[in-house]
């Protein structure tokens, strides 16, 4: 049933669904601390918990131009290689369960979505690309160089 | 699985890595009694235990293993490479075993006739067994044994997940008090609900300092499976290795430890396979086939050195380049221009493999650069210590703990940044009478009191504007030594405050630019960046090195300068008296806090166990009172002496001696620290008053006796103690090592040990001397037996 759950959500300014056993949770972000030096999609660090994680500013990862944090926004929490990172989001829509299968990715995508997109699936009468958090936290190489 | 089952392979694997190790150590000397007991019993608790789960593979298995070493205890089998081959086969298929039932939970159906029957046969090939007539005494020590197993009761074992939750959680309990510490603060709570709050905050920082010791761990850990790896790794390629290992007791936290279990064992393989020299190189070079590595572990400051020795052929950085052009990784062109030190640091390079072919041993992929990676991904340093030809030691220095360390909070470009404490060597306002900032040639450089620094500003190397904000009279410089011989001044906005930091590494891709160590979340909660002052070095390509600075400065500050180099710390302590007392920072190896139940009175004298070692204790009785007590830990390079103390106070650079004690003492003399006289204890003296009883003797230069006609084992009984303890290392007459010089016990003078070119020397049982020729001392005359060996072994002994 788990595989069937999704988180929907704005990620730079795109509808995308995230399966949710690749999510550790969403929390609202407080003022984050930026780290000076740091690679573009970097958006800063912030606390949770006594834990501290990397805020990720998806718009760039995408290949759009960067969108400061605020106060409160909503985040989306993954944990990979045992770090925490914090994907900014847009908007959280929803959760819910999607029967329709995950399709094959039709249609020619922007490079940076091209990246992150494992497939899509269709909810609502809307299609949706099902995105893989993990894909957001290291940028394509050309442009980390 | 059940609970038991799990108890028992968290134990028997931590048994097994102890007794391969121990296995090695007691083939390489088959006389060393402690060492075969120790084994035998580490084998002897698997049996127990698995007998008791019904695990019938692994109690055949221990049984087998256990009877033969007690064979080898009761001297009716001689100990030989058979044998430890023989008991390692065993080891090897109790691990396969273990790791097995850690799978299926149950004993999987087998036959281990094979490793059985292995050992078993080849103790009864007929080697001479050792000696006799000693069941009765063996039998006592059995009984010993078992006791000492009982004291296993006395800790338990914790899962690592539930410690690792009570630390977050008492980070998460911190965090909470310092939100609330801030509420409290600004709502002006009254003083009765501060001053109970307060008492809470004790117990919490009283809390947080037990949890991160309960995550500290002996290093010989680290060090147990090492001699197992050495022993099959040199018996495959042929060479003939001697290993050693020192500084087991330090101790490190369990994380730090997982982080650089891999590269130890790497560089130890390095080693063995590229560093030593085949048998037939060894010789022509002149050196002893027996090579050595030895592995050491030092704590100074809230760092350990480790320190992997070797003295095989040592890299030479030509051969290196060669290399590095031949696999592409630098370009023939950019070779000339390197230093020496770059040339070594190419085998950091990915890529790089020294030896000529890929082996099996160490060249699988994971090279040096990985190793360098590992360290440093968790604060650490990998240098190189070479010398051509001679050997090579590599130098891992890695911080005590992850968790919490002493930093300094800075502040520049508007946010909060951390410095660790340990590589401030001083802070000054920029605004200081002592300081002048110059701008030459784009590039900025600070003298204080005389002594150039290269200066950094924060916001430069943090690509970032200074912050309008500002006070420029705030602005301060921080005097950092990232390293050995390296210093440069960091101009921040401001200093913030001190506080004790719980750090925690930061994403990957925050490391990667190389100018932050890890993140930490001090009392406000809000997340903060804790500075790699070393790599900020790097980013900003300066030279550090603080050899031929100010060279053509006045005579005057070059002085001062070196004076400032040399000037020796002093560090200020409480003794058990009360009195302020100071030593020298550099003859303390540390302070150890133990229970006073540590210490105890034998020969006369206060002695103090610390693990397994026992030191002596400069008092004249053992303390009153049961708590916990302090001592500082000196060491002279061959002897530790304990020094109890009330408190540590400071470190302070020692002023020049002001008034010089009378006559030589415990007290060298008095200096006035801070307007107060304070006592310098002089550690020459206190060293000479406990030297002469210890045996602290260096192995390798101990000479070595040979008892001879040893019947009734008196020599080895009443004999042989006394010329431990007085720096001699004894062998027994079957032995086939090369004795300095021959004991002949035979009680009435003669001795058939004539013919050898080792010197003799005869006992006699009589107290009188049979005639006015004879040169035979008697046998409880202490004085002129040291005094007759140390004539035959060159005099050089105590």
């Amino acid at each position: 049933m788990m595989d069937k759950l999704y988180l929907i959500a704005r990620i730079a300014d795109t509808r995308v669904a995230l399966r949710s056993r690749s999510i550790h949770s969403v929390v609202a972000v407080g003022a984050p601390v930026e780290v000076p030096a740091a690679p573009p999609h970097v958006a800063g660090l912030f606390a949770l918990r006594s834990r501290v994680f990397t805020l990720i500013d998806p718009h760039v990862v995408v290949g759009l131009a960067p969108v400061p944090a605020v106060a409160g926004q909503r985040v989306v929490v993954v944990d990979v290689a045992e770090h925490g990172y914090a994907l900014l989001a847009d908007a959280i829509e929803d959760v819910c369960f999607i029967d329709a299968p995950e399709a094959r990715v039709t249609g020619k995508l922007l490079p940076g979505w091209a990246r992150v997109a494992e497939a899509m699936i269709e909810h609502e009468g809307q299609s949706l690309l099902v995105v893989d958090p993990a894909h957001f936290i290291t940028l394509p190489a050309l442009k980390a160089a | 699985m059940d609970d038991l089952l799990t108890d028992f392979l968290a134990e028997t694997a931590e048994i097994l890595a102890e007794a391969g190790g121990a296995l090695v150590a007691w083939e390489a000397d088959p006389a060393d009694r402690a060492r075969l007991d120790a084994i035998f019993r580490l084998v002897h608790t698997i049996k127990g235990s698995s007998s008791f789960l019904a695990l019938p593979r692994v109690t055949a298995l221990s049984h087998a293993a256990e009877d033969a070493l007690d064979q080898v205890r009761r001297g009716n089998r001689a100990a030989n490479a058979e044998l430890v081959t023989g008991v390692l086969g065993i080891v090897d298929r109790l691990s396969q075993l273990c790791g097995l039932l850690g799978q299926a939970g149950v004993e999987p159906p087998g036959d281990d006739g094979d490793v059985i029957a292995a050992l078993a046969a080849d103790g009864e090939a007929p080697e001479a067994p050792e000696t006799t007539a000693e069941g009765g005494e063996i039998q006592l020590r059995r009984e010993d044994d078992f006791a000492i197993d009982a004291q296993g009761w006395r800790t338990i074992r914790v899962p690592l997940p539930l410690l690792d939750s009570v630390m977050t959680g008492v980070t998460d309990i911190v965090l909470a008090r310092n939100e609330f510490a801030r509420m409290l603060r600004e709502t002006g709570a009254d003083p009765s609900l501060i001053a109970s709050f307060d008492r809470l905050s004790d117990s919490i920082a009283g809390m947080r300092q037990s949890v991160s010791q309960m995550r500290m761990q002996r290093i010989d850990k680290l060090f147990a499976p090492l001699p197992r790896i050495v022993r099959d790794l040199a018996q495959d390629l042929g060479k003939k290795i001697r290993f050693a290992t020192s500084g087991g007791e330090v101790e490190l936290d369990r994380e730090m430890m997982e982080n650089i279990r891999d590269p130890l064992i790497h560089i130890v393989r390095n080693a063995i396979d590229h560093g030593i020299e085949k048998l037939d190189d060894r010789v022509a070079a002149g050196k002893d086939i027996t090579a050595s590595i030895s592995v050491s572990a030092r704590q100074s400051g809230n760092q350990i050195e480790i320190e992997v020795r070797d003295d095989g052929r040592g890299l030479s950085p030509d051969a290196l380049v060669q290399k590095a052009i031949a696999a592409r990784l630098l370009p023939a062109a950019d070779a000339r221009a390197l230093t020496p030190r770059e040339k070594l640091d190419l085998i950091f390079r990915p890529g790089f493999s020294t030896a000529s072919k890929i082996t099996a041993i160490s060249g699988r992929g994971v090279g040096m650069d990985i190793v360098k990676a590992n360290v440093e991904k968790i604060g650490g340093v990998v240098d190189l210590r070479n010398d051509e030809g001679r050997g090579l030691a590599v130098v891992l220095r890695v911080p005590m703990t992850l968790t919490i360390i002493s930093g300094l909070m800075v502040r520049a470009a508007g946010q909060y940044f951390a410095i660790p404490r340990g590589s401030v060597r001083e802070i000054l306002l920029e605004t200081n009478d002592s300081v002048r900032i110059e701008r030459v040639g784009g590039g900025e450089l600070v003298t204080v009191r005389g002594e150039p620094f290269p200066l950094l500003r924060l916001e430069t190397v943090l690509g970032r504007e200074r912050d309008p904000g500002d006070d420029v009279e705030d602005r301060a410089l921080v005097l950092v030594r990232p390293g050995q011989g390296q210093s440069y001044a960091l101009s921040v906005a401001a200093i913030h405050d001190h506080e004790e930091l719980v750090i925690k590494p930061a994403a990957p891709m925050i490391m990667a630019t190389g100018l932050y160590a890890g993140t930490t979340l001090p009392d406000n909660g809000r997340p903060v960046l804790l500075l790699d002052v070393q790599g900020i070095l790097a980013a900003a390509a300066i030279d550090a090195s603080e050899a031929g600075r100010g060279m053509d400065r006045a005579a005057e500050a070059d002085a001062s300068a070196a004076a400032e180099r040399g000037a020796a710390q002093l560090l200020l302590f409480r003794d058990v008296g009360g009195r302020t007392r100071g030593v020298r920072l550099s003859v303390i190896e540390r302070v150890e806090e133990v229970p006073a139940l540590a210490l105890f009175e034998s020969a006369g004298r206060i002695q103090v166990q610390i693990g397994d070692d026992i030191f002596p204790v400069h008092a004249a009785r053992l303390p009153e009172d049961h708590g916990a007590l302090k001592l500082l830990r000196l060491y002279d390079g061959q002897m530790v002496l304990c020094y109890p103390i009330e408190a540590v106070i400071d470190i302070v650079r020692l002023p020049d001696m002001s008034q010089p004690a009378a006559a030589p003492g415990l007290i060298a003399g008095v200096v006035l620290i801070g307007g107060e006289p304070v006592e310098i204890v002089d550690p020459f003296w206190l060293m000479e008053q406990y030297a002469p009883g210890l045996t602290a003797a260096p192995a390798a230069r101990q000479p070595v006796c040979r008892l001879a006609d040893d019947r009734d084992g008196w020599g080895d009984n009443f004999l042989a103690p006394i010329l431990r303890s007085a720096g001699y290392r004894v062998v027994s007459e079957s032995s086939g090592e090369a004795a300095d010089v021959l004991l002949c016990l035979t009680g009435d003078g003669t001795c058939a040990h004539d013919d050898d070119d080792v010197p003799v020397i005869r006992l006699r049982a009589s107290a009188a001397p049979i005639g006015p020729d004879d040169d035979t001392v008697y046998r409880y005359d202490r004085g002129a037996l040291l005094d007759a060996l140390r004539r035959r072994t060159g005099g050089d002994r105590p």
